[in-house]
């Protein structure tokens, strides 16, 4: 494992920022750690980092205590809300950190000239930081997160405050760095971004991990399929096993049938032709009925509605 | 370590099937060294040093400051006859080894040889200016039997000569008195007399500024021992220095705060050095950054000196460690107070006024000493040192106090300043130390009396409290860094 926590718990004063939290992360994992301000991300990811000692539990990354560092070593950090020095231009301010990682003089150079195409900011190393657009920072301290060739990275919030081409960018970019065998955190509130890049996440609430598991896992079907006819569908027709309900957009409406356990059916293929064969049977039924398709869309459970689900109830939707 | 190594090494607990998924990753194994360390974090100092507005503006005020001095005109004003008698009456006595600024005359009243020395005539043979020769007539009265008569060698072996300093050097001598007077004790000398090194520094000069504009010395002058020695002080360790330490005070206040500022501690935290090192390597960039300000201030100082008044004695560059060191002290309580509140403003106020209670407290403590040397010394003659009487000082009897009146150490103020100091680093003593040499070098005592008179003063002790102290506040500094969660 790359990281393995085990019932990490860490208190503030009276504020308890941790209860209990257990996680193993596999090589190579785009991972996404999710929840709301004070959920514990943050503390999560200093106590693996080695800048916060935790209250009670164990941590270890790479197979070694958190902290060590030898383990600080091959991490790379991007902090929340950073402030690289404005002092600094892009050139200075990597080899200050990549002399403080131990890299040699040469070595540094040869790889902040790299990053700093490789990111988009060559061209601009006489600028002192104090100059540069939030988007660019944001660059920067990406380039000083993965200077010394980390095998984990714990980026919080990548791509705030940089404009969608750039985002694009990052996200190719952490996807290459995964390919290579790098094992990336994301702290983010971008939802459709975590959910898009993100192999893995987590939702921690309350200092408690709420739910972890594969994006696919964890967006799968939710039996629902929205349906739109030509006229509003009479208070006749009726189909059973279906319910339905209004949406907020007039003329349509959320057709539900009792979701196919991919357990029960037996695979989650299975599955998902059962519940294809139950609209197909609606729709016929309908089209009897002298109703005209127009609309037809199946709904999934983004990352957003079990995020909201978590935050708001506390609970699996 | 030479070089980078790669490691296409996975981590010990990668099963086989991540590892075929993730390829090769390109590592970079290195450790960081603590000398690549120092001078990453020095090269970052320098650079924050270098942002510093206020820095341009300290290299102009003191550039102004250098300005003004550089239109400073010292020209020497007649006055050598009293030189001469002076050297004629000090025969009278046998001077070797004395301090003659900090030594009283009544300090060598038991070295007096019985014999009495006056000029009779003195002329001189070009200007009455301190480069030039005297032709000059000394009489010797001393009683027969009991003193013998002096050779023209011994005579010329002593004249002008008081301790190590040379005031004139004899160039020719004849013995022009009968042998009659010789025997009933009255010897006489015809004398040419050429200046000694040690003349010039005595002589009194005149001192102005702007091309004569501003005359600092009155139009008789003073000597210019004591004219160098005033600038030196102001340019160096007074108002130079000041406006030195103050800007470079407000400078470094900054770096630690925005070193320990979230979003930017973090960075630095991550790497995998020990915290301590960010901090003290800071501490030691910093205090290079302004031991180099320091250097130039002092140096140009002594050039400045050397070039208006060719004086080039170099006590003044002991100013150098002297600031240095009490620098070191006030960017310690910096550092530590930076640490603590991580204010910029709070580590400027916090310092400052720790300098301004070193301050106070030093000023109060030196009355304290004062009134403590004057008790001691009530109905006795206050010493005055010859260099003083050189310049026509007469000694004073020390009067009582008025009836009903305590001297200060004995008020409760003063016992408080006493006992406040004791507990301070004794920071005024590296000051003294290089007042003390200033007026060794040029032979004054006049202004610093009560550091001369002051039997605590002791150079090393403040340089130890002083170290000591600096020492502390980094430690508790470095331990509260090292402990907190950022």
């Amino acid at each position: 494992m790359v990281v393995s926590v085990k019932q990490l718990e860490k208190q503030y004063g009276a504020n308890r920022a941790l209860g209990g939290v257990s996680l193993d992360v596999e090589p190579a994992t785009l991972f996404g750690l999710l929840g709301q301000n004070g959920a514990g991300k943050t503390t999560l990811i200093k106590i693996l980092l080695g800048l916060v000692a935790p209250s009670a539990g164990t941590a270890s990354l790479l197979g070694r205590p958190v902290g060590t560092f030898s383990a600080r070593r091959e991490v790379g950090y991007l902090p929340e809300d950073h402030r690289l020095p404005e002092y600094h231009t892009s050139t200075s301010l990597l080899d200050l950190y990549g002399a403080l990682q131990g890299i040699p003089r040469r070595d540094r150079r040869r790889r902040a000239a790299e990053l700093l195409d490789m990111l988009g900011l060559a061209g601009r190393e006489k600028l002192r930081i104090r100059g540069y657009s939030k988007g660019m920072k944001q660059r920067l301290g990406l380039a000083q997160a993965l200077l010394h060739g980390p095998r984990v990275l714990f980026l919080d919030e990548p791509t705030d405050g940089v404009d969608p081409v750039g985002r694009k960018e990052i996200r190719d970019l952490l996807l290459e760095e995964r390919r290579r065998g790098v094992t990336v955190f994301i702290n983010s509130h971008l939802l459709g971004e975590v959910e898009q890049l993100c192999d893995r996440v987590a939702i921690l609430r309350k200092g408690k991990l709420m739910v972890t598991g594969t994006v696919s896992d964890l967006t799968r079907q939710k039996g629902s399929w929205i349906v739109g006819f030509d006229r509003d569908m009479p208070a006749s027709f009726g189909f059973p096993g279906a319910t339905f309900e209004p949406t907020e957009t007039p003329g349509r409406i959320r057709v539900g049938f009792e979701a196919t356990d991919a357990v029960a059916a037996g695979s989650a293929a299975e599955a998902d032709s059962k519940e294809k064969e139950a609209i197909d049977r609606f729709l016929e039924a309908a089209g009897a009925f002298g109703l005209r398709v127009r609309h037809l869309e199946r709904e999934r459970a983004t990352l957003e509605d079990l995020y909201l689900a978590i935050a708001e109830g506390g609970g699996m939707p | 370590m030479s070089g980078m190594q790669r490691s296409a090494e996975q981590g010990s607990g990668a099963d086989d099937s991540a590892r075929q998924r993730a390829g090769i990753v390109e590592r970079i194994v290195v450790r960081p060294t603590l000398p690549r360390t120092f001078l990453a974090m020095l090269r970052d100092t320098w650079r924050e040093f270098l942002d510093a507005k206020v820095l341009y503006l300290l290299l102009l005020a003191i550039a102004i400051l250098f300005g003004i001095a550089l239109t400073g005109r010292i020209e020497p004003q007649p006055g050598g006859r009293q030189y001469l008698d002076i050297a004629a009456r000090a025969m009278a006595a046998d001077l070797d080894g004395i301090d003659i600024a900090t030594q009283s005359v009544e300090d060598v009243a038991g070295r007096l040889n019985g014999s009495l020395y006056a000029i009779t005539s003195a002329e001189p043979v070009d200007d009455d200016l301190p480069g030039g020769r005297w032709r000059v007539t000394m009489t010797r009265n001393f009683v027969p039997l009991v003193g013998q008569p002096e050779s023209d060698e011994e005579i010329s072996g002593r004249f002008g000569r008081i301790a190590d300093g040379e005031m004139w050097k004899v160039a020719e001598i004849r013995e022009t008195g009968s042998a009659w007077a010789r025997k009933i004790g009255a010897q006489t000398w015809e004398m040419t007399v050429a200046p000694g090194r040690d003349l010039r520094l005595l002589w009194p000069h005149r001192f102005t500024l702007f091309a004569d504009g501003v005359d600092l010395a009155g139009t008789k002058g003073a000597p210019l021992g004591l004219e160098v020695l005033i600038l030196q002080k102001l340019l160096a360790t007074g108002l130079g220095g000041t406006i030195l330490l103050l800007v470079s005070v407000v400078v470094t206040a900054a770096f630690v705060p925005n070193m320990v500022r979230k979003g930017t501690l973090e960075l630095l935290l991550v790497r995998p050095i020990p915290r301590w090192q960010l901090l003290v390597f800071k501490y030691v960039g910093a205090l290079l950054l302004v031991a180099a300000l320091l250097g130039i201030l002092v140096g140009v100082v002594w050039l400045i000196t050397g070039v208006i008044a060719d004086v080039w004695s170099p006590g003044v560059l002991l100013a150098l460690p002297s600031l240095l060191v009490f620098f070191a002290l006030l960017l310690s309580v910096s550092v530590l107070t930076g640490v603590v509140t991580r204010s910029v403003i709070s580590a400027m106020l916090v310092t400052v006024a720790y300098w301004a209670i070193l301050f106070i407290a030093g000023q109060m403590n030196n009355v304290a000493v004062e009134s403590r040397i004057r008790e001691a010394n009530v109905g006795k003659v206050r010493p005055t040192s010859i260099a003083e009487r050189i310049r026509g000082r007469q000694p004073q009897r020390v009067e009582p106090l008025k009836p009903g009146r305590k001297p200060f150490y004995r008020t409760t103020l003063g016992m408080i300043t006493e006992g406040v100091y004791a507990g301070l680093p004794h920071t005024e003593d590296l000051d003294n130390l290089v007042d003390r040499q200033l007026m060794r070098d040029f032979a004054v005592a006049g202004p610093f009396r009560a550091l001369m008179e002051s039997a605590e003063f002791s150079w090393e002790r403040g340089l130890g409290l002083t170290l000591l102290h600096t020492v502390a506040y980094l430690a508790i500094a470095c331990t509260i860094f090292s402990r907190r969660d950022p």
